[in-house]
């Protein structure tokens, strides 16, 4: 897909959001009588976008040392590039791409709280990895939720990607074991673990997490794991500590951003940056297999601002 | 990362260089750490607004500031506002008086709304009710088998004619399917849809339009941000929603959600959500949550039982006893003993200036020392004379020795007890009793 599309789609979905925050902006500009208002009403914008005290602090900080006469003097236009690179420079990585490679074993464990979107975007990985031409193996280690399994056996038929059989209430861990075998038998070189949704405090599920990651690793020798979390656009800063506990019991390597095509802005992905440092790798913006993109924090920043 | 807002007054009142009354800037900083506490904790940035200066009004006509113990004061009235705004206790289903009486569960995606339509049909059965779930979301794969799973788990029927019918042709089926069976309840379980979503919005109002609807309840997740109030004014506005019903209040999201939506739609919080399990769900509790959402529920209760043992009365008159130099071993004693009946010594012993400084010097680390270590200091007072109580001062070597025969310690067990006296009643000196009360950190 041309990046011209990917940007169009990405403005659509973000449709609704931006041209409240951009209408917001441009008022903003044009209407603030002095620099204090202006800040005042800079930090509401950014709260209001789930960014959080501490990054909004840090932005605001930024915009307190502009000359903010020379600001009002310049367009509308200038001023937008000065928020966008404040907030892509918080976003920025080196790490934000999911790397397949096709000559190893590449496993994919989702994780999150519950309802944050992990066996949709299961789906949807699986859907962009097979027509990337890779051997796409999904494992339904969400074997708690009633019919979780069924859920992402709807998928993987959609997706035409196989999946292994289990049973509801089977061990996680156990399952994970099974898939691993069957994805080295059958020449996989893509495994996708979707996982029951856990709230971070729960010590013992958190444990069980742990088991699968150590699982994995006992089982495949050459591999490269990547471990999403799942995070909802909507969620306020309880997504810190999620990320935090997360990061913490397992080590995320990225951040997969669902429900964008919503009204939330998902300011919270720039909260978790500034805090922990990790990155935001994918954006699912709607229900389709194909509503799944690599996140860009400039196109981020552009589409929430134009 | 986020200290709660007990530290940070923690720091405010440490940098009090006065007697402990509040002037207009302590009262704007404690202003201040409560807008971040209630930003932390994802109440609307507007609703934080409003809510920071009608409290302002209040402190002020309240007259706190005059009060013994301001800290006291603010957490406490602060927390009385959000629980007023939170609303009374209204935790009842609307029966029909003709039954059946039908309930409509709507709202963003993965809220936990099957989930909650079952723990509703099981608390309504526990009621007495013979509750029917009906399975309208024909979008989401494998919607309808989850609750149908869920519903046989609990032997709770569920309706279903599969994905074919639209939303309000599968309950009229089901309406009519009741009626021929023992069933007064109806729980329909929607699709999760954004309010964005023209066409399922409309869904959601065709429903309202053909069927006679006693309860309309939104579910909302308790970690939603800034947004929700945009979402669930929009759901608001396309159905009149009689309630809603706070969900995964078992993590520890603070769930300022619930002061936005309350505040601002005026609906009300009618159950929580505490966890997968059909039985975890409760009636809504406004004092509870106010706590929460304020990240402070253990201080409340804290200070509610320091004001049990110390009232304003006791207060003044160990103050008065302290100003005159004339806090003895008596009133030490008597105020371990109130610390114990409080419980948590460890945390009241922070929140006492001078006690702290006990606190560090025995070891409470292990389980039950702490009892053990305040026996012995009781047993050590009781061991002496009126008048050795009264001016520890002439205590010399021998009655030491005394002292310690006759409580069953050692000499340095009495020299460390005097000691600490001494620093309590120095520090004690300099400012009174409980007025710079300094909080300890919540352990979670």
């Amino acid at each position: 897909m041309k990046i011209i599309d990917i940007i169009s789609q990405f403005k659509d979905g973000l449709n609704k959001s931006r041209k409240d925050l951009a209408n917001k902006l441009e008022l903003l500009f044009h209407y603030s009588t002095n620099k204090s208002n202006f800040l005042e009403r800079l930090e509401e914008l950014l709260i209001l976008s789930d960014v959080g005290i501490l990054a909004t602090s840090e932005i605001m900080n930024k915009f307190d040392q502009i000359n903010f006469k020379e600001y009002r003097e310049n367009n509308f236009i200038c001023f937008k590039e000065k928020l966008k690179d404040i907030i892509i420079d918080i976003l920025n990585s080196n790490n934000s791409k999911i790397d397949i490679n096709k000559d190893r074993l590449n496993i994919i464990m989702i994780i999150g709280v519950n309802g944050s979107g992990k066996t949709s975007i299961a789906g949807k990985i699986a859907y962009r990895l097979k027509k990337e031409s890779n051997n796409v193996l999904l494992v339904p280690a969400d074997t708690f939720r009633a019919a979780g399994i069924q859920q992402l056996k709807i998928l993987a038929d959609q997706t035409g990607v196989e999946m292994i059989n289990t049973k509801e209430g089977a061990d996680p861990a156990s399952v994970v074991y099974d898939g691993i075998s069957a994805a080295q038998a059958r020449k996989k070189n893509v495994v996708i673990i979707d996982t029951a949704g856990r709230l971070h405090t729960k010590i013992n599920l958190m444990n069980e997490l742990e088991k699968i990651k150590r699982v994995i690793h006992n089982e495949a020798k050459e591999l490269s794991l990547e471990i999403l979390q799942v995070i909802d656009a909507t969620m306020g800063q309880n997504a810190i500590f999620q990320a935090k506990s997360f990061n913490e019991s397992l080590g995320v390597t990225g951040i997969v951003l669902t429900k964008m095509d919503g009204t939330a802005k998902g300011g919270i992905v720039i909260a978790i940056k500034k805090e922990l440092n990790i990155p935001v790798k994918l954006i699912s913006l709607g229900e389709k297999l194909n509503n799944l993109y690599d996140f860009e924090a400039s196109k981020f920043a552009e589409a929430l601002l134009d | 990362m986020f200290a709660n807002l007990t530290d940070k007054f923690q720091i405010i009142f440490k940098k009090i260089k006065n007697k402990g009354k509040l002037n207009e800037d302590d009262i704007k900083n404690c202003l201040h750490e409560i807008r971040i506490a209630l930003l932390e904790a994802d109440v609307n940035y507007k609703v934080v607004k409003e809510f920071i200066n009608d409290l302002y009004m209040q402190i002020k006509q309240e007259k706190v500031t005059e009060s013994l113990t301001p800290t006291q004061q603010i957490v406490k009235l602060v927390n009385k506002e959000i629980t007023k705004i939170l609303g009374s206790k209204q935790s009842d289903i609307a029966i029909n008086s003709t039954p059946p009486t039908i309930i409509l569960l709507a709202g963003l995606q993965g809220t936990g709304k099957t989930t909650t339509a079952v723990k509703l049909a099981h608390y309504c059965r526990e009621k007495g009710h013979r509750p029917l779930l009906i399975a309208t979301d024909i979008y989401r794969p494998a919607a309808i088998e989850q609750l149908q799973v869920l519903g046989e788990k609990s032997n709770l029927p569920v309706f279903s004619i599969g994905r074919n019918e639209n939303a309000v042709n599968i309950i009229k089926a089901a309406i009519k399917y009741s009626s021929k069976k023992d069933i007064d309840i109806l729980i329909i379980d929607t699709a999760g849809r954004l309010h964005i979503d023209d066409k399922l919005m409309s869904e959601l109002q065709e429903i309202e339009r053909n069927i006679s609807l006693q309860e309309k309840l939104l579910i909302v997740d308790a970690m939603a941000g800034q947004d929700a109030l945009n979402s669930a004014k929009i759901f608001c506005d396309k159905i009149k929603l009689s309630g809603i019903v706070l969900t995964k209040l078992d993590g520890d999201s603070r769930g300022g959600v619930a002061l936005s939506l309350k505040k601002v739609l005026g609906i009300p919080i009618k159950f929580i959500g505490l966890g997968e399990k059909v039985d975890n769900f409760q009636a809504f509790h406004p004092e509870r949550m106010a706590s929460r959402i304020l990240g402070m529920g253990d201080v409340l209760t804290l200070i509610e039982k320091v004001e049990s043992v110390y009232n304003e009365k006791e207060l003044k008159r160990l103050d008065k006893k302290i100003k005159n130099h004339n806090f003895d071993l008596n009133d030490f004693s008597l105020q371990l003993k109130k610390m114990k009946n409080i419980g948590s010594v460890n945390q009241i012993m922070d929140m006492i200036p001078g006690f702290n400084n006990i606190k560090n010097n025995i070891n409470f680390n292990k389980l039950g020392n702490e009892r053990n270590e305040l026996r012995k200091i009781e047993a050590i007072i009781s061991s002496m004379t009126i008048k050795e109580r009264e001016n520890p001062n002439i205590i010399n070597g021998s009655r030491r020795k005394r002292i310690a025969r006759g409580s069953g310690t050692q000499i340095h067990e009495v020299n460390r007890l005097l000691k600490q006296f001494y620093q309590v009643k120095e520090i004690l000196k300099k400012g009174p009793l409980i007025k710079n009360i300094s909080f300890n950190k919540i352990s979670r």
